[in-house]
């Protein structure tokens, strides 16, 4: 990865520049390739401050405990979902090296192994999900599987205030544009109407005295849901042409 | 101190019970065993009737106040039935309320909790009623040794991996377990091991994937991951000798038993284990049959398993 501060050098392009009696005028320091981002933008961490679930970001001191234990990172061995890693990029604004785990922050499994361990208290897990949450915001990942099942789960659930599972495997399937085989299918099915467990669509379960409940926090979910896309991020560039190489 | 800690001076005799939707749905075996296994022990929990799902690990990344609404309703309502103590099994529905306790404690996020909760037509909530895992208040409440003394039938010669998933102790944080006294372990939890080696079980003590993720936030979004890590908890189960692998926890339970079919393909059939909840094997063990116990509605049938050990 490029070094993460102001460039010092800079092309600099000369008319005339004699140097004891020789001329050297022309382009200066193009040879020089920058190694070197110049443009850090605290509005990241500004933003991810700013989210509920984000505040505690600032606690971080970059000692790794989180990653060191992360089963994604570790048991899983997907050595670039790195929670120590996502965080320092967004703690020192560093959009164009974040935006290469658009497709990666997103896997946290939840596992809260991260926010147990952290020496100081910040809730990792939340944190990463608050910076997966920036990046689509900001219109540099596209939506996610995990994305789109969070939003599967949540209409489901604040439907009848009770998770209609069935309903939800299916709506999800749909979404995937998956197909479960329906030998398999039929075999669960079966299963689960022989044991009495089968309660989906006009058999769901269902809170009592919802409605007002639902229309209430489906209110605040769309409230929430116009969360601010941080203004101008995704025109931000890095000067560095090696930017971004680990 | 933690409002976890400080709110559990005061035990309730009967604390409310909150089953969530999979105690009513996928997880109906671990709701009735849990039952039979709390009237044997003597102990007692009173359901919230009007309960709503808790949101778990998914509601968060869309709404915070959304997914702090949903567990604190069912805490103002266990507050409004005179509770100061709720009860759960899934270690989802123990994360998630307790995250709700986390949070209204600061009185800001309190109000603003409690404002949708009006709107809604729900009690409000006022921060003080504990939360427990179903493991821990039977540990608690009934310990090992009562334990013992209601078996009827030992689960003499069964070999069990002990598996208790992520978020039953984790984070501490917001479960207050290993920061408050007379709870489990959060890195090396042993309250199930102890409770299933009084039911005469062999144990075993080197399971390292006895606190893995299962992968059951991304049962269905994460294919590849939920897999290896489901199979990692049956393989590690048959790596330390183990014949069965028993849970705490309904979402780690289907999320395995959803994945059986490609574990077998990816990783062999030898890898399988048969899966059952530890209310069902402890339900078994004071004279329940195998049909009373529900193991034969676990995908993994470790109902077919035990009748080929002698139980009936």
């Amino acid at each position: 990865m490029p070094i993460v501060e102001p460039s010092l050098v800079e092309v600099q392009r000369t008319e005339r520049l004699d140097l004891e009696g020789i001329d050297v005028s022309g382009d200066w320091n193009t040879f020089l390739r920058s190694r070197v981002a110049v443009d850090l933008d605290v509005k990241i961490l500004d933003w991810v401050k700013g989210h509920p679930q984000g505040d505690t970001i600032s606690r971080c001191w970059q000692c790794g405990t989180c990653t060191a234990g992360c089963c994604m990172h570790t048991d899983y061995g997907l050595q670039e979902f790195n929670p120590r890693y996502f965080i320092y990029l967004a703690q020192i604004g560093y959009e164009e090296e974040l935006r290469r785990y658009a497709d990666t922050v997103w896997r946290c499994v939840s596992c809260n192994k991260c926010v147990e361990r952290c020496p100081k208290g910040v809730k990792v897990e939340e944190v990463v999900h608050t910076i997966g949450s920036y990046l689509i915001a900001s219109g540099l990942a596209p939506e996610s599987p995990a994305d789109r099942f969070d939003r599967a789960y949540t209409e489901n659930l604040l439907r009848h205030g009770i998770l209609d599972e069935a309903d939800l495997f299916r709506t999800y399937e749909r979404l995937e544009g998956r197909k479960t085989p329906a030998r398999q299918i039929l075999r669960m099915g079966l299963t689960l109407l022989r044991s009495g467990r089968l309660h989906t669509g006009p058999f769901a379960h269902r809170a009592r005295r919802w409605a007002q409940m639902r229309s209430v926090l489906r209110a605040q979910l769309a409230r929430d849901a116009r969360c601010p896309a941080p203004t101008g991020a995704a025109d931000r560039t890095v000067a560095a042409e090696g930017g971004g190489v680990r | 101190m933690s409002a976890a800690a400080s709110s559990r001076s005061a035990p309730d005799a009967t604390p409310a019970y909150y089953p969530g939707c999979s105690l009513d749905g996928l997880g109906k075996a671990y709701e009735v065993s849990s039952q039979q296994v709390l009237r044997h022990l003597g102990l007692s929990l009173e359901r919230i009737v009007d309960y709503n799902c808790c949101g778990a690990t998914e509601v968060k990344n869309l709404s915070q106040d959304v997914s702090l609404a949903l567990p604190a309703r069912n805490l103002a309502l266990a507050r409004s039935m005179g509770r100061s103590q709720v009860v759960a099994a899934c270690n989802g529905c123990v994360y998630s309320l307790a995250r709700a306790n986390d949070s209204v404690r600061e009185t800001a996020t309190r109000d603003r909790i409690n404002s949708l909760l009006a709107r809604g037509g729900a009690p409000s909530y006022d921060g003080a009623a504990s939360v427990q895992h179903v493991l821990e208040f039977i540990y608690q409440r009934a310990g090992p040794g009562r334990v013992r003394s209601a078996v009827r039938r030992p689960l003499a010669g069964l070999v069990i991996a002990p598996y208790y998933g992520c978020l039953y102790t984790r984070p501490k944080r917001y479960t207050g377990v290993g920061t408050t006294p007379g709870t489990d372990d959060p890195e090396h939890p042993h309250f199930l091991d102890e409770l299933l080696v009084a039911c005469g079980a062999k144990v075993v003590t080197d399971y390292s994937a006895k606190t893995i993720c299962c992968g059951g936030g991304h049962a269905l979004s994460d294919l590849e991951v939920s897999v290896a890590f489901s199979a990692s908890v049956l393989n590690e189960a048959r790596r330390a000798g183990a014949d069965l692998v028993a849970t705490i926890c309904p979402l780690g339970q289907i999320n395995i038993e959803n994945h059986l079919d490609r574990i077998r393909s990816s990783y062999g059939d030898e890898v399988v284990r048969p899966v059952a909840y530890f209310t069902q094997l402890m339900s078994l063990a004071f004279g329940s049959s195998l049909r009373e116990a529900r193991l034969s509605d676990n995908f993994s049938r470790p109902d077919l398993f035990l009748r080929s050990r002698g139980f009936a």
